[in-house]
């Protein structure tokens, strides 16, 4: 027991360190490093409370994805990280900034420590029904049956990023290659590496996306792998983007959400209503969800580390 | 465990970006192996999955971290 509260203590100190750290960092690049080894400790931290699915979705979305994210972020900042110290706000508007936080951090505490005992919740019902979509994962289950406007809604919003992203084009650019024009690197390590990893890496997100239907894991996981995956080959010159322009990429974008939504649609004349499932093919249904989504949001996912086109077609 | 709370220490403290860079990946490699133990501690197989894609996504944020370093970009 020792061992484990041990273990438990180590762990909160470290996601409070990097946590504070994260946020005193002077400047970007410093925050980004303290932000990915946050999401680490905090994926260990999840695993500890048994909820593997989120520490799944905290590893490869909140380390992995965010982190490469804002460090293109940080790289295309440059310079306005100094001006940003520069004009510092007010000093009655910091402290009214410090004051709410302060607030929002004890209320949350005072609503925690204040939790009914047992605390509401509807897991047992879920657990209950999960036969019914036959699925073993009961979070796979409550994303995609019961709480499937939430997951599509998501999906969009993926959608509406990438749309997002590619309307910051220069008019020049616009219809050319997403992300920056580079010269063919003649780095044989990162060469070597983008040819070994993404293999390995693609099984595993295939692996990640299969198994959530019976195990932690889902389709945005295993797109957020398989998206990591391809960027890497990306940065070592071996593939290029297909155009802005290309039919066949907006297609791809699409794809989840639509089939998604034509899924819901049906269900709303073969079965109970929007986004319900006929009894008969739920498992099959479900599972061809998850894989429309996870090709959506891996290709959305690479459109939005790549960036926006800089140089016309 | 303590490898993982030393390399947080390191990240922490670096003096350089690329102390920092390494010390992420210490990190990384600690934590996946601290996930490994875990899954054989608490019996839960879905965690070697976890600690699987951080493998995988601990490599990718390596190649990221390297061209992002300012000055090494070519």
């Amino acid at each position: 027991m020792s061992a484990t509260l041990l273990i438990d203590l180590a762990l909160a100190f470290s996601v409070l360190a990097a946590a504070l750290w994260t946020v005193a960092a002077r400047r970007a690049f410093e925050a980004v490093v303290g932000f990915v080894a946050f999401g680490l400790v905090l994926s260990l931290a999840w695993v500890r409370l048994g909820t593997v699915d989120v520490a799944l979705t905290e590893a490869a979305v909140g380390a992995g994805a965010s982190g490469v994210l804002l460090l293109g972020a940080t790289a295309r900042l440059g310079a306005q990280t100094l001006a940003e110290v520069r004009d510092q706000p007010a000093m009655a508007l910091r402290i009214a900034t410090g004051f709410f936080c302060a607030l929002l951090a004890v209320a949350l505490g005072w609503t925690l420590l204040n939790l009914g005992d047992p605390a509401p919740s509807l897991a047992p019902l879920a657990a209950a029904n999960l036969a019914a979509t036959e699925l073993g994962n009961p979070v796979s289950g409550v994303l995609l049956a019961w709480r499937a406007l939430d997951t599509l809604l998501e999906a969009v919003v993926l959608v509406l990023a990438v749309i997002g992203v590619w309307s910051v084009a220069p008019d020049g650019a616009w219809g050319g290659i997403p992300g920056d024009i580079q010269p063919p690197r003649r780095d044989p390590a990162l060469r070597l590496a983008a040819q070994i990893i993404p293999p390995i890496g693609v099984v595993i997100g295939v692996h990640l996306v299969w198994t959530g239907a019976e195990a932690p894991g889902g389709a945005f996981q295993g797109g957020t792998v398989l998206a990591a995956m391809w960027v890497l080959a990306w940065m070592a010159g071996l593939v290029r983007p297909p155009a802005v322009s290309s039919r066949r990429l907006r297609v791809w974008v699409i794809l989840g959400p639509i089939v998604f939504i034509a899924i819901g649609l049906l269900g709303s004349f073969l079965a109970d209503g929007f986004l319900a499932y006929p009894a008969a093919f739920t498992k099959p249904l479900i599972l061809l969800v998850e894989a429309a989504l996870t090709f959506s949001i891996a290709v959305a996912l690479v459109l939005l580390l790549v960036g926006p086109p800089k140089a016309a077609p | 465990m303590l490898t993982v709370v030393a390399g947080l220490w390191r990240v922490l403290r670096g003096p350089t970006d690329a102390d920092r860079m390494m010390a992420a990946q210490l990190l990384g490699t600690g934590g996946i192996a601290a996930l490994l133990l875990l899954a054989a501690g608490m019996g839960n197989g879905a965690i070697v999955d976890a600690a699987l894609s951080l493998s995988v996504l601990a490599a990718f944020a390596s190649v990221a971290f390297a061209l992002a370093v300012p000055g090494r970009r070519r």
